[in-house]
């Protein structure tokens, strides 16, 4: 009961400012849904890049060709060393009879080519199967520095490396981008709640003087800011969810091969993830200012 | 109780508002505090509710060390303490009621809102048939009615009034020191801080006189002039 009065005062204050201040209000709630939209997308886009990084390091290999002359213990050592390194998957050892066996089967028709020869031209090589493409530029750097053991290390970097490129550059723009614009609407929100604090300072005067506790001073204004990111929030997560059930479809089918997620469950874990940033940013944002600009 | 001990007070523009101020009120006392303009006599009460703080000396409400309170404690102070203010300080854009109804929510207490203790409250001071009315609608000594009304319905231990009588006609004024006097018969202490001469002539109680910061008189039945 004494909790439901307190609420409803909490609330009932908080509305009255929030609206006594409208257009401060509705400012805040824009750039909070604005803030909010723009973070959800980067999420968003972030976790295709991630998800493209991850298939494609799935299928990336690297072949290393050992010479002819390499002793074959060194080559063993050198393949039992390479299963212990992290990101390092499968690691097989193709010796120069199976690559004339992969060669016959695969083609078939250019026999002849191959009789011709007096001996086996292919070399044997080492290939690895790498779970984490991020590690491939050293190792290959690594192997290839082994002169003496391999002739040639194929890398099929670019495709990767431009993924992991475009990804960790999206990161770092979408950090820089996130982080300004959290910045701009905690400035909003802040000052928001200052000029409501402004608007009530004859009533937070007579509150402090009965003997209000800091508590009950600061809670409307802390409620008119988490009312604040709480509507932004709601605004972007509809937005988020609108948008995403229009483009996902379009996207998977303009770039087929983007692992674009079009589970309901990540839209709405996006979606809850932020209200949720939307609520603390709010409350944040008007307890520190309560706090500065009030003195309680 | 109410004691201050040697205190002194300087206001950050550094004026000397206190100097050297030691007086007791024990409990259910009812005492005049006089003295002329600047002498000192707000000052006193806004050390009591801890509205300002000593520079040197100290201040004791009941068992508490005013001058030592924790931030976290002064609610509790002031929750004991209810001060009619002699600007009265109501809101402008609350009417009458809401104005003494808002101290209720302020300090939580929210089932006085509903059983009757406002309207009781409204009635005591005369402003019935003002409730709805909005401070800029009501006269002087209205307002100074709501002012009191807003102090009477928080139901302190020690009601402190600032010129309570300020605004008001002789018999105006005087019904409000007899409602003063009532609430000291029935358990509060009571101090007024006043420049009402007749009112602290006729009275006859404890008379506490202020001057320059220092108390100059303190007569257990005196008159406004020594
Ligand atoms: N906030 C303040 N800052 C600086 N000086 C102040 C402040 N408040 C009061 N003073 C000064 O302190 C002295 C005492 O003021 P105070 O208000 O206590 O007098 P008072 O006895 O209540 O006077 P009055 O009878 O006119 O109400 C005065 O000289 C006044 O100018
Ligand atoms: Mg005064």
């Amino acid at each position: 009961m004494a909790r439901l009065h307190v609420a409803r005062y909490l609330l009932g204050s908080a509305f009255t400012g929030l609206w006594r201040n409208r257009t401060m209000t509705g400012g805040a709630i824009v750039t909070t849904a604005i803030m909010l939209i723009t973070l959800a997308g980067f999420l968003a886009i972030n976790d295709t890049l991630n998800q493209m990084v991850t298939a494609l390091g799935r299928k990336s290999n690297l072949i290393a060709y050992v010479r002819d002359e390499a002793r074959p213990t060194q080559v063993t050592a050198i393949i039992d060393d390479l299963r212990t390194r992290p990101g390092v998957g499968e690691v097989q050892f193709v010796s120069k009879e199976d690559a004339l066996a992969i060669f016959e089967s695969r083609f078939v028709d250019q026999r002849d080519i191959l009789d011709v020869l007096q001996s086996n031209p292919l070399p044997a090589s080492v290939e690895l199967r790498l779970n984490n493409p991020a590690v491939v530029p050293e190792l290959a750097q690594e192997l290839q520095a082994m002169t003496a053991v391999f002739d040639d290390v194929v890398v099929p970097l670019d495709v990767v490396e431009e993924v992991i490129g475009i990804s960790n550059l999206a990161r770092v723009a979408g950090s820089v981008i996130i982080i300004a614009l959290t910045g701009v609407t905690l400035f909003v929100i802040v000052n928001t709640i200052r000029i409501a604090v402004f608007a009530r300072r004859q009533e937070i005067e007579i509150m402090k003087l009965v003997g209000a506790t800091d508590w009950f001073v600061r809670g409307p204004f802390v409620a008119e800011g988490a009312i604040i990111g709480g509507i932004g929030a709601g605004i972007a997560a509809i937005a988020l969810v609108v948008l995403y059930a229009q483009a996902a479809p379009v996207v998977t089918r303009i770039v087929s091969f983007l692992p674009v997620s079009t589970d309901t469950d990540f839209v709405r874990n996006l979606a809850v993830f932020t209200l949720l940033v939307g609520l603390i940013v709010g409350s944040l944002g008007s307890y520190f200012s309560v706090r500065r600009y009030l003195s309680v | 109780m109410i004691v201050l001990e040697d205190v002194h007070k300087v206001y950050p523009n550094g004026t000397q508002a206190l100097n050297g101020v030691s007086l007791e009120i024990p409990e259910r006392d009812f005492a005049f505090l006089v003295g002329p303009s600047g002498a000192g006599k707000t000052t006193i009460i806004r050390l009591i509710n801890r509205d300002e703080t000593v520079t040197t000396g100290s201040v004791f409400v009941e068992a508490t060390d005013v001058t030592r309170l924790r931030r976290r404690d002064v609610p509790s102070l002031r929750r004991r303490v209810g001060v009619i203010y002699q600007d009265y300080k109501l809101l402008p854009s609350l009417t009458v009621r809401q104005n003494v109804e808002f101290v209720l929510k302020a300090t939580n207490e929210f089932d006085h809102l509903s059983d009757g203790l406002v309207e009781e409250t409204l009635a005591t001071v005369g402003l019935t048939r003002r409730t709805n009315h909005y401070p800029h609608q009501l006269s002087g000594g209205e307002q100074q009615r709501t002012a009191i009304a807003r102090a009477l319905v928080r139901r302190c231990p020690i009601l402190v009034a600032d010129e309570p009588t300020g605004n008001l006609d002789q018999e105006s004024g005087w019904e409000t020191i007899q409602l003063l006097v009532q609430l000291n018969a029935r358990g509060t202490t009571v101090v007024i801080a006043t420049h009402n001469r007749t009112l602290v002539d006729t009275m006859r109680r404890r008379v506490i006189e202020i001057e320059r910061g220092r108390v100059v008189r303190d007569e257990p039945e005196g008159g406004y002039y020594g």
